[in-house]
């Protein structure tokens, strides 16, 4: 690895207790929750990558956000470089985990099934974090009656013609981001399970839990509500 | 023999147009289908999830802009050297992307009043953090967003821009001298001049 041995304080979490000084080659910085952050441990997680998995308190947050390449996070630190943008970062962490396609074709199907998850992801947050509460309620039944069953019906279908997966009829990081985002989805959604209904996409929920290196990395995160 | 490709949108540019650049940058065959919006009801469900464009292709059929714009892009290799430079791409196309989602309701809104706030808030807001930010990518890039070099990044952000000066009915980019480089750099190529010609003649 490049670079001196750093040996620096950390407020975060070494996941692999390494015995030497060395700062891992990856700094993730998120807020002190899953949500966006998460399909990106989730990755590094499964291929074996150390990262600092770095959560700032959230009071610090006005101070840091002006140094934030376009004021959000999460944000990925790497050889003196910063990244930005949950879903590229995302994308990155899949090639080097090698859960990714085998030609671009198969890429743009990964991607677009990974899109069109964070479309949905974007509908639940029109209406969840939607300040005025009179404009919140009146966007609650189109998203439970019509937005989220016409989405999580086609990808529960798409999970069934693909052997179990989101694409390519095996394991992709689309399947890991979906799982990963999954609370985020749920606690946006007042808590309920929203994969009730869809046998074939919680099937793929509970095969993406139990691989062991996602199994040690739940053992190992802090806590989160969402 | 019928093109390669089939790409299916609107009589617009929108989201697809980033696409119909890379297919004429890379000198590649494709169908420019184009749907009217009365017809887009019947249409809908028959895509993979209620949305366009669509690009068929070896009898398959996949959805969402951006990720056919990366496809086509590694086609015509407008794309960087290594994970790491692609990354950077894909985080600038996001941040416009970003943008896009702030502007693409205020077309929707019906009321007047309403309307008139939104982009005013859109303006001061979003133009007011993001376009400086983005003109500031191009003067550390030599005139290009990303890289230091042509990349689909420059496709996607010339092709999305007309969407701001349509909502705002200003010249959005007069004062982003090198933002507005970027967009003349890419219209003037030979094969995006041609394409300006030859596309059928809507609104961005």
């Amino acid at each position: 690895m490049e670079g001196a041995c750093i040996k620096r304080t950390r407020k975060s979490i070494n996941i692999f207790n390494t015995t030497e000084e060395m700062a891992p080659a990856y700094k993730l910085t998120y807020f002190p929750v899953e949500a966006l952050a998460e399909p990106i441990r989730f990755l590094f997680s499964y291929g074996g990558i150390e990262f600092e998995d770095f959560r700032f308190d959230r009071e610090n947050w006005p101070q840091m956000k002006p140094n934030m390449p376009f004021g959000q996070v999460p944000v990925l630190e790497h050889n003196g470089k910063v990244a930005h943008q949950s879903i590229a970062m995302a994308r990155y962490a899949a090639k080097k985990a090698k859960l990714v396609g085998n030609d671009e074709w198969e890429d743009l199907e990964i991607d677009a099934i990974v899109d069109t998850v964070n479309d949905l992801r974007q509908k639940i947050a029109l209406y969840h974090y939607e300040a005025d509460a009179a404009v919140k309620e009146s966007r609650k039944e189109p998203l439970f009656k019509e937005t989220l069953p016409y989405y999580l019906q086609r990808l529960d279908a798409v999970v069934k013609a693909n052997n179990g997966h989101l694409a390519l009829g095996k394991l992709t990081w689309a399947d890991l981001y979906f799982v990963a985002i999954l609370k985020y989805l749920n606690s946006m959604c007042g808590g309920n399970d929203i994969l009730a209904d869809y046998p074939n996409l919680t099937a793929l929920k509970n095969t993406v839990l139990e691989l062991p290196a996602i199994k040690t990395w739940l053992e190992k995160r802090p806590n989160s509500d969402m | 023999m019928a093109p390669q490709y089939k790409l299916t949108y609107f009589d617009v540019g929108g989201t697809a147009e980033v696409s119909r650049y890379l297919f004429s940058y890379g000198g590649i065959e494709f169908e420019d289908v184009r749907i009217k919006r009365e017809n887009w009801a019947q249409l809908k469900d028959k895509t993979p999830f209620g949305a366009l464009p669509t690009l068929e292709h070896n009898g398959k059929v996949v959805g969402q802009s951006v990720a056919i714009a990366r496809y086509l892009a590694k086609k015509v290799k407008l794309v960087g050297d290594d994970d790491w430079e692609n990354l950077e791409i894909d985080a600038i196309v996001d941040t416009i992307n970003d943008i896009r989602l702030k502007v693409f309701p205020i077309f929707m809104e019906k009321d007047e009043a309403k309307k008139k706030a939104l982009i005013e808030t859109l303006k001061n807001d979003t133009f007011g953090f993001y376009l400086p930010r983005l003109e500031a990518e191009v003067q550390k890039n030599k005139g290009y967003l990303v890289l230091g070099r042509l990349t689909w990044a420059d496709f996607y952000f010339t092709t999305l821009s007309p969407m701001f000066d349509l909502i705002t009915g200003e010249d959005v980019l007069a004062s982003y001298p090198n933002l507005k480089g970027v967009k003349e750099k890419v219209n003037a190529l030979p094969v995006i001049k041609k394409w300006i010609e030859i596309r059928p003649k809507s609104h961005a």
